[in-house]
């Protein structure tokens, strides 16, 4: 008996349902980075909001890697319903904590598609995940910079108005 | 529109229960679900698509609806030709032929990768 479900995919349906749910996460992102940029511009940061835009835009270009890869593997991409969106913060230092811990959930559940990946050996959904991964390292620096710049500037006088102004210069620039 | 069909390739048996059977045709790479006093064809996505329709079933919440509709659940899948409308017992049967397919499946990708890796 020919193994059917394998000729048409050459990934399982559990690490197919899997990327689908991070298709949903990276959409989700995307939209919560679009909300914070959106705060940001109405409160008087710019500089935030442009950085906000540019999170957007790269979270919406991994959704789309995911998207395509899971159809050139032979899947089901599921375009997904985002909903829940939050639209208003407390203060300015929330909007980046809150960025944060949206990295922190993303680079988890690359982790636990990994954990999966390594179980069924599926390598070649590893290989794809390495991209990802590196992406985190960035991604998480970036968020953890500019909570840091609200320490060693401090929201005091004009302090608001200078981490504003510093958040747009958040690079990363490893070389390992 | 449903016709009962009738075998023209060679069908190999992948699982059986007392409710039903699904054959899987290697020529025609489809399968062919005889339930429910038919034998309906299947290609990869739309097999899929039964598993899910029929897992998503919520069987403990119809069981539990004390309200006077009929325990009846219709089964329609987009882009198929078939449709199943189905009393509860028969969903349970249902289920349990697509969870034994499955994992007949599974097994066979197994020695696949065993036996030709």
């Amino acid at each position: 008996m020919k193994d059917l479900l394998r000729i048409k995919s050459l990934i399982s349906t559990e690490i197919e349902s899997l990327l689908n749910q991070q298709i949903k996460k990276e959409a989700y992102s995307s939209s919560v980075y679009l909300s914070m940029a959106s705060w940001c511009n109405r409160n008087g940061y710019d500089f935030s909001a442009d950085y906000f835009f540019k999170q957007a835009e790269e979270e919406r270009t991994h959704q789309l890697k995911f998207f395509k890869y899971v159809l050139d593997m032979g899947g089901n991409s599921v375009s997904p319903d985002v909903t829940g969106i939050k639209q208003e913060y407390n203060s300015f230092r929330e909007v980046f904590e809150e960025a944060l811990d949206q990295e922190i959930s993303v680079t988890n559940s690359i982790k636990n598609i990994y954990a999966r990946c390594m179980k069924e050996q599926d390598f070649v959904t590893m290989e794809f995940l390495n991209w990802f991964l590196k992406e985190q390292r960035e991604e998480e620096y970036k968020a953890r910079r500019a909570l840091e710049l609200f320490e060693v500037i401090g929201e005091e006088g004009t302090g608001r108005w200078q981490i504003d102004k510093h958040v747009g210069d958040i690079k990363y620039n490893s070389e390992a | 529109m449903i016709a009962t069909l009738t075998q023209t390739t060679p069908w190999t048996d992948v699982f059986k229960t007392t409710k039903g059977a699904v054959y899987q045709s290697d020529e025609e790479r489809c399968w062919y679900v005889d339930f429910a006093g038919k034998v309906a064809k299947f290609d990869h996505r739309c097999l899929l698509k039964l598993r899910k329709a029929v897992y998503h079933i919520d069987i403990e919440q119809a069981l539990l609806n004390t309200t006077k509709d009929p325990d009846v659940e219709i089964i329609f899948i987009c882009a198929c030709d078939h449709c199943y409308v189905l009393t509860l017992v028969q969903i349970i049967a249902l289920k349990e032929l697509l969870e034994g397919t499955f994992v007949m499946l599974e097994l066979n990708h197994i020695l696949h990768d065993k036996l030709y890796a």
